[in-house]
């Protein structure tokens, strides 16, 4: 009985491989396990929506995130002005929309940069060992002795305040992190028969490392550069919130929330900074979503 | 067990002098000098180049990079931190106001959080799977994914604006001196500092109780016909909280880096918020002597958590890596 159940099934295998359905197993099982976690597929859905929304937000919004309007001053959410107005009359939803712009592309740019600076040099350090290892775990650890946010405020401090030393000392900051990670996951691949393989074969070490390891290691390193995302724009929106991040002329998510430092605005005026600090706060735990649905859809002892 | 303590701080000390170092170069290719800082803009037109000149060299700025390193070192190591720029206030008076502020709101904080992460954490492994998890785990990611200030915000406009229950920041009312009237004033902060951190105390509280859970002695315990509450709670928790414990104790210099927004926030005059006024007003002396105390602090508790792991475990003492 037992039998002829599994011969059932095993001709229903035999059945799909004739058809060729196999040959993108892997990458549909990653796929559609990410689509049955619904937290990230919602998480995914509101990211793209926000971010679309930054893109073309100059066709959704008739206003100039910039132009002082003293008529219409402080006006609380109308059909007008969805999120209202702030003190000097600038539209708060087209600030927003445009804000998104400068703080995911912060966000997202950091991550990116970092973690390729991280890949590059735990690649090959990781790979290779010896003194180059030796030096870059000790920068490493240098960056590590701080705590992040007291880092970023006293480079801060030392290089002055803009939008591109921004992005570099996030950069600065973050690249350890990364580079930890791709070091651990090349001195475990190391070891790897396929990667002694390769070395008897003389292939140069950058094609080993970069060419045939490093795709090994992808999964956790986008996990981690969705996570990394996530906290650069949760500290782009800190350091601007007291003033420290991009300068206060560049709307920025932080920047718009900078007003409610004052308290007669956190008082009365709860559309200046309350939407702000909501879209900040979903699009962040999109953001987290996502990266855990990734973690989960590649990490291989969740497989089953 | 004594080479392996002194191998470790054979590593601490240098690292320490690097970081000085770097931090002392890194301020001094800022722009400006201590002198430029001094004279307000107003007397700038007022005063000559010689007068510049002679007050550098009463200050010692025209001596070499290297021997100004060597003598803020000297003076470091002695325990004089120089002055503030800004009041011309020994750095060291600041440091012994502020930082018993911090270290008051970390600990309330850390304690809130231990008790409230570790409980949630047990709930949501012994509830493993239910609604209750699903709605911990996303809880806890939400936690992390709103900005600490914006809550702090929320939490003051409507527990210190509209329902007028708290005051809306600072350590002490005025006239008040006794630590029952301080009470008001640290619970915004500490609870919103707490709730933060929550979430990744559940995470390991709930990971570490998994764990625990799938271990044979719990079975064994099952097995003896013990009621299913004593298993987990004297089985099951105990066992699993004692790391948990141990390793959110050690998360103190993190949470003392995390209160600076939420200091700012609240305006609890401890170190964080102090640091926040030292770079904005590029008090460069400030602004040194505070990141290298919380340097100090990292790598004492690295160094802290490193032996004591190898007194627990012997085979990180005598492995390499």
């Amino acid at each position: 009985m037992a039998k002829s159940s599994l011969d059932k099934k095993f001709d229903q295998i035999r059945k799909r491989e004739e058809e060729k359905t196999f040959s993108t197993k892997k990458r549909s099982r990653i796929v559609s396990k990410f689509l049955n976690n619904r937290l990230a597929v919602i998480g995914l859905i509101i990211f793209t929506i926000i971010i679309l929304a930054s893109i073309f937000a100059p066709l959704l919004s008739p206003y100039d995130p910039m132009r002082v309007d003293l008529r219409s001053m402080r006006q609380p959410p109308s059909f007008a002005h969805w999120f209202g107005t702030d003190s000097t009359g600038r539209d708060v939803f087209t600030r927003v929309l445009f804000g998104g712009r400068v703080s995911i592309f912060i966000g997202l740019g950091s991550a990116i940069l970092s973690a390729v600076v991280g890949i590059a040099v735990g690649c090959y350090a990781g790979y290779k060992g010896g003194w180059i290892d030796v030096i870059a775990l000790r920068i490493s650890e240098i960056f590590m002795s701080f705590p992040q946010i007291i880092l970023v405020l006293l480079l801060v401090s030392i290089t002055g305040q803009s939008l591109f030393n921004l992005m570099a000392i996030f950069i600065l900051t973050g690249w350890g992190g990364m580079y930890r990670l791709a070091r651990a996951r090349m001195l475990s691949l190391r070891e790897e028969e396929y990667v002694q393989a390769l070395r008897s074969f003389g292939l140069s070490t950058f094609t080993i490392c970069y060419k045939h390891m490093l795709p090994n290691a992808l999964s956790p390193i986008m996990v981690n550069i969705t996570l990394s995302t996530a906290m650069f724009i949760l500290t782009e929106a800190g350091l601007s919130f007291l003033g420290l991040g991009v300068p206060l002329n560049i709307p920025t998510w932080g920047n718009i929330l900078n007003v409610a430092q004052d308290i007669l605005v956190l008082q009365n005026y709860w559309w200046m900074w309350g939407p702000v600090g909501i879209v900040i706060s979903v699009f962040v735990l999109c953001v987290n979503f996502i990266g855990d649905g990734l973690r989960d859809s590649t990490d291989p002892s969740q497989q089953g | 067990m004594t080479t392996y303590i002194l191998q470790r701080l054979f590593i601490f000390f240098p690292m320490l002098l690097v970081i000085s170092f770097l931090v002392y170069s890194g301020l001094e290719l800022s722009p400006g000098d201590a002198v430029s800082h001094m004279i307000s803009p107003e007397l700038a037109s007022t005063i000559t180049a010689e007068q510049l000149d002679a007050m550098r060299e009463a200050y010692g700025l025209n001596q070499s990079f290297i021997t100004r390193y060597w003598i803020w070192l000297t003076s470091m190591v002695q325990g004089d931190m120089g002055y503030s720029m800004a009041g011309g206030v020994a750095i060291s008076e600041i440091m012994a106001k502020t930082v018993p502020a911090t270290l008051e709101l970390s600990m309330v904080a850390l304690f809130f959080s231990t008790i409230l992460g570790c409980s949630l954490g047990v709930i949501s492994a012994l509830k493993r799977g239910s609604g209750t998890d699903n709605s911990l785990t996303v809880a806890g990611m939400a936690g992390v994914s709103i900005p600490e200030f914006f809550f702090g915000l929320v939490a003051i406009l409507l527990f210190a604006i509209e329902l007028k229950w708290l005051p809306v920041g600072g350590r002490l009312l005025p006239h008040y001196e006794t630590l029952w009237d301080r009470i008001p004033n640290i619970v915004l902060p500490s609870l919103v500092l707490a709730l933060m951190m929550t979430a990744g105390a559940m995470r390991y509280a709930r990971s570490s109780m998994l764990d625990v859970l799938a271990r044979e002695f719990i079975t064994t315990a099952r097995s003896k016909g013990m009621p299913e509450w004593r298993v987990n709670i004297l089985h099951g928790f105990r066992v699993a909280l004692t790391p948990v414990v141990v390793l959110i104790g050690f998360r103190l210099p993190l949470l003392i880096g995390g209160s600076t927004i939420i200091e700012q926030v609240y305006q609890w005059p401890g170190i964080g918020s102090m640091f926040i006024r030292s770079v904005r007003a590029s008090d460069y002396p400030l602004v040194m002597t505070i990141s290298l105390m919380y340097v100090f602090v990292v790598l004492t508790a690295s160094l802290v958590i490193d032996v004591l792991t190898a007194l627990i475990d012997p085979r990180v003492r005598l492995g390499k890596e």
